[in-house]
């Protein structure tokens, strides 16, 4: 198993040689900065240990380091095949060699989208529209494969503007799943970015007095006036379609894909900068109907005329997210990170954000907000950095955090998997390394009532920047119907249109293919696994669950578990005992497959009584009895 | 009652009695009093309490009251194309889109004068379902686990709660822990997934499978004694008496007639009443439905109507069929939702509404509470309550106090801070028969 070595050891060097394709190198690419960042870290942590009089967990072996550092990373346990590599090399380096591989991996941005898919409620379709969020879901998707540095990921998503099929501008998404509620798009853009609670001071003042209702509808002046590009030269069509639909169903299709597909997913008006408060103003510092100018709660202020629009609020809030919050914006997405990588936040909740004085180490928070901010806001190198730590390897403390609000440093706290992790692993075991698999495609086609039209003639892309860009009702209405003609003939001879050349085949995947999670439809039906385990609906922020239901039990003994792994001849963990030369050999590697670690003397002589008592049928009963214990679903 | 109290935890269950005791007999009971005091004390607090049985049925979104059970026909701006209709109940009118249950109306008590701190929909459907506001420090347990927690299960196998297309969040243990928490049901015509063992497995493998998963768990529990992973051993074992259980047909709603499937209609959600309504025949306690896209902020009137198709004959279905098996009696049925919605249209969102916990409607119907009634009003247009508002806490309260459980009974959370069912909530007690 030797040969598997230079497969680790090559991927590390990945991580640097990917990001240096721009121009000066990148303080994240620079290992030796990581390393040295990482360093002061521990320094930091030993510093606490010393001021507590708390002495210093110890390391963890080295098989629970490389479970840990799997799931962590890219989400899922190792095969049996990485498994065995990494015991069997004996090399000091290799800690941080399997770090680099897997920061390296595709499986780490599958991971990342699952993360960011919750944080901004990623839904495929969405209610009452025939609208899709497809485009802005491939858009995120990109941004965590190129690992788009923070604040840009951020600026895209606050000032987007355009077509949201164009794969530029598709992280208009951000602001059209929303429609027709803006202010709660706004309160969730202070909470993901900011750490800012201001919901309740949509409806009243803050009764612990830290926002005002009058704050928030200055803040919501940045962002008031979205609208749908040129929407109003298709008004009239449609309503005439949509009052006739039954008599005239296929126009009233294509009608529809224009007006909730085309319009209904486009985003033009950068922000207004000035808004009206609304009729239903109690205080006495503001009336309804009163026209109040855009400004900034805290930070740097900035602040926006009330007596004339501007188009720019959009540009102007991000601009003050990213740059003007002080340490906040910073603060607060290192500490998500770190929470992602040791469990536990700094402080918790992580989208109620206290300063670093406040915090349990202002020290280590401090200079958490400044590595991020050093690092150019490249959250892999800064997740990257927290991997390369001591305080990462400590051993597994099996006790609940001695504080309610977050980490008390004191070894990695157990805890479930979740939903996405238990799934991947599990496809790991059932088919084998899920990231060699090739990713879902966009899929651009034209659909009316459900079935493709024009393929290979035209696709959405190029259809909506046409409607977009059409400047009045005749040209709107003289486009239409030679669209419907289109349609309705069945389209032009095949390969005409200039599209049909590079028009690459659409690969997506239905709810029950063994594939990473992240490659599944958004969010995952009621009735499946990933639900089932806590996976979040994407209605809410952060909406996933950890808590055990008897269904999860239930799915282990009897369900997807017993069909695609435990019953399933060809799955890969029997696969991997091929040429496995005795019984305890082949204990030995499932128990590497599923729990990556060698049985003990003790547990190996349970799983041989098995094999004693049922021959092969034993096997299996070890692998179901494997995957349903509490090893398998619990992070060490 | 006896019965149903032997099924409670035990500590609870003492708790509960000594609390009763204390409200209703006036005196303050040790626990070292001999238990005939104890169980008078329960027979008389059981007096006012008829529900043995909710089925929750939670319109997530906010569903508009002003749309359904609170029209307003003398404001049309108000009002927009939807009408008001006349129901079987004298003087209670109610939405248009809503003839089905305006049949039904004699069952129901409609109440139109709830109030809410929170207007979004996260902390709407929290405290809805906690009675508590969101915090980060602590998960306050669902108004089904509480349930289970005071008042015990009815079946000791079947889940005390089961929860059909909801959200794990706002139907949890919390700090009751996973033992309280709802067994999920994803599509109410599979059942509960998995309840059998599969296909192609002996029961000797089985067994053998469990045993040692069990040798294994122990050996794990004994080097990380933490709760978490104690619950799923737990858990474990209630599965198990669960699978064997003969009453799982519960979970099957292949077994109704297909007249009473007619009766219901299609659809997720009217599948899911059909199954509640089994589910509280075979003694489970409480049953949790959901149905939403009730946020209409975009298009309210299209938005509404479509939910009300959903909704309007299964519900109907569900007060009619309960009835017609003598079980409205003893079940509380809860129509519930996070807030209502804004008297004002907004034209510019294609004629939606926006957020109003100001002011929203909830019903109740069997289980000992008065039919052919409204409770509450709201001001002309639906902005404010008029008269008799009731908060989110009041209207757990009520539940509980149809359940004959204490509203007022003290519980403390394992981080020793304390917790009621309703908060500081009061029931309405005038609503009941």
């Amino acid at each position: 198993m030797k040969f598997l070595i230079p497969f680790f050891v090559v991927a590390s060097l990945v991580v640097p040689v990917l990001g240096q394709a721009k121009t000066a190198p990148k303080p994240g690419d620079d290992i030796e900065f990581l390393r040295k960042s990482a360093l002061e870290i521990d320094r930091q942590i030993a510093t606490f240990y010393r001021a507590k009089k708390l002495s210093v967990p110890e390391l963890t072996d080295d098989a629970t380091f490389l479970r840990r550092a799997f799931l962590v990373v890219i989400g899922r346990i190792p095969t049996a095949e990485e498994a065995l590599a990494f015991i069997e090399i004996e090399d000091e380096a290799k800690r941080e060699e399997l770090v680099g591989y897997l920061m390296g991996s595709r499986g780490y941005s599958s991971h990342m989208t699952n993360w960011a898919f919750d944080l901004l409620r990623l839904r495929d379709g969405r209610q009452g529209s025939q609208a899709t969020n497809e485009p802005y879901r491939n858009w995120i998707r990109k941004a965590m494969d190129e690992n788009m540095p923070w604040d840009d990921f951020v600026t895209s998503l606050v000032a987007s503007s355009g077509n949201g099929w164009d794969p530029e501008t598709a992280s208009v998404g951000y602001y059209t799943i929303d429609r027709g509620m803006p202010l709660d798009n706004l309160s969730n853009t202070m909470r993901i970015f900011l750490g800012t609670r201001m919901e309740c001071a949509q409806c009243h003042d803050d009764p612990f007095g830290k926002t005002e209702r009058k704050d928030f509808y200055e803040l919501a002046a940045f962002t008031n006036g979205q609208y749908q590009q040129n929407e109003q030269h298709m008004r009239p069509l449609w309503r005439e379609y949509q009052d006739d639909q039954r008599n005239r169903a296929e126009e009233y299709r294509v009608a529809q894909l224009f007006w909730d597909r085309i319009y209904g997913m486009s985003l033009r008006g950068g922000g207004k900068g000035r808004i009206e408060l609304p009729s239903d103003y109690q205080y006495r510092d503001g009336k309804p109907g009163e026209i109040l100018g855009g400004r900034t709660p805290f930070g740097k202020t900035v602040r926006l005329s009330d007596r004339k629009d501007s188009d720019d609020g959009r540009e102007k809030f991000a601009d003050w997210i990213v740059t003007r919050t002080g340490e906040q914006f910073a603060a607060v997405i290192a500490n998500r990170m770190w929470q992602r990588i040791m469990g536990k936040g700094l402080y918790e909740p992580v989208d109620d954000y206290i300063e670093a004085k406040q915090t349990v180490h202002p020290a280590l928070m401090s200079q958490l907000a400044k590595l991020m901010h050093d690092l150019d806001y490249d959250i892999r190198a800064f997740q990257h950095t927290l991997m390369l730590t001591r305080t990462f390897q400590f051993a597994t403390n099996p006790n609940a955090s001695t504080l309610e609000v977050g980490d008390d440093f004191h070894g990695r706290k157990i805890a479930r998997l979740s939903s996405e992790q238990i799934w991947d692993s599990l496809i790991t075991l059932s088919s084998g390394d899920p990231d060699k698999k090739p990713v879902r495609t966009a899929d651009n086609r034209i659909f009316v009532g459900g079935r493709p039209v024009l393929v290979g003639q035209m696709d959405m892309i190029q259809l909506s920047e046409d409607v977009l860009a059409l400047d009045s009702e005749a040209e709107v209405r003289k486009y239409f119907n030679g669209f419907l003609a289109m349609v309705k003939s069945g389209g032009g001879k095949k390969g005409a249109g200039s599209m049909s050349m590079g028009m690459a085949p659409v690969r997506q995947y239905g709810k029950d293919s063994p594939v990473r999670a992240s490659e599944l439809p958004s969010p995952a039906p009621r009735e499946h696994f990933l639900y089932l385990f806590g996976a979040s609906d994407r209605e809410v922020v952060d909406g996933a669950s950890k808590e055990p239901n008897v269904g999860q039990v239930l799915s282990m003994m009897n369900g997807y578990v017993q069909r695609q792994l435990v019953e399933n001849s060809g799955a890969h963990v029997y696969k991997s005992l091929e040429g496995a030369g005795s019984d305890g050999e082949k204990i030995r590697r499932i128990y590497l497959a599923i729990l990556n670690r060698p049985p003990s003397d003790k547990e190996m002589g349970w799983m041989k009584e098995e094999i004693a008592a049922r021959g092969e049928q034993g096997f299996r009963n070890i692998v179901a009895s494997l995957v349903m214990s509490s090893e398998f679903l619990f992070l060490q | 009652m006896k019965d149903l109290l032997n099924k409670a935890d035990e500590p609870t269950r003492r708790q509960f009695m000594q609390n009763a005791a204390r409200a209703y007999l006036g005196v303050h009971l040790f626990p070292m009093l001999g238990s005939s005091i104890a169980s008078a004390a329960v027979e008389g607090a059981a007096k006012g309490a008829k529900a043995k049985h909710v089925i929750y049925l939670f319109m997530a979104g906010g569903m508009s009251h002003l749309d359904t059970f609170d029209p307003k026909p003398k404001k049309k701006d108000v009002m927009g194309p939807a009408v008001a209709i006349p129901t079987k109940a004298d003087g209670v009118e109610i939405s248009g889109y809503l003839p089905k249950t305006a049949e039904v109306t004699d069952k129901m008590c409609i109440i139109n004068s709830l109030n809410s701190t929170q207007g979004a929909h996260e902390q709407g459907s929290y405290i809805m379902h906690t009675s508590y506001t969101q915090r980060g420090t602590i998960k306050h347990p669902a108004l089904g686990s509480w349930v289970m927690k005071l008042g015990g299960r009815l079946h000791p196998e079947l889940p005390g709660f089961v929860a059909v297309n909801t959200s794990p969040e706002y139907t949890s243990g919390g700090f009751f822990g996973a033992k309280y928490s709802a067994a999920p049901i994803g599509r109410p015509e599979q059942g509960l997934q998995d309840s059998h063992r599969p296909d192609g497995v002996s029961p000797e493998d089985f067994t053998r499978r469990l045993s040692l998963a069990d040798k294994l768990n122990t050996q794990f529990h004994n080097r990380y004694p933490n709760t978490d992973v104690k619950a799923y051993e737990e858990l474990y074992r209630e599965a198990i008496a669960l699978m064997n259980s003969k009453d799982l047909k519960a979970f099957d709603i292949s077994g109704e007639d297909s007249q009473t499937r007619a009766l219901y209609g299609g659809g997720n959600f009217a599948q899911g009443c059909l199954l509640a309504r089994r589910l509280v025949e075979h003694g489970v306690r409480f049953v949790e439905v959901q149905l939403g896209g009730w946020d209409t902020h975009y298009d309210n009137f299209t938005g509404v109507e479509g939910r009300c198709r959903e909704f309007d004959q299964a519900y109907a279905a569900l007060l009619i069929d309960l009835e017609k098996r003598g079980k409205l009696q003893d079940t509380l049925v809860v129509v519930a939702t996070e807030f209502g919605r804004t008297p004002e249209i907004k034209a510019q969102h294609n004629d939606g509404r926006d957020h109003h916990p100001g002011a929203f409607s909830c019903v109740l119907a069997g289980g000992g509470v008065k039919g052919g009634m409204k409770y509450g009003e709201t001001d002309a247009s639906g902005n404010k309550v008029r008269k008799d508002m009731i908060s989110v806490q009041d209207f757990n309260a009520t539940i509980a106090y149809a359940l004959g459980l204490p509203h007022d009974l003290i519980l403390m959370s394992p981080t020793k801070r304390p917790f009621k069912i309703a908060d500081k909530g009061a029931p309405v007690t005038s609503i009941f028969g």
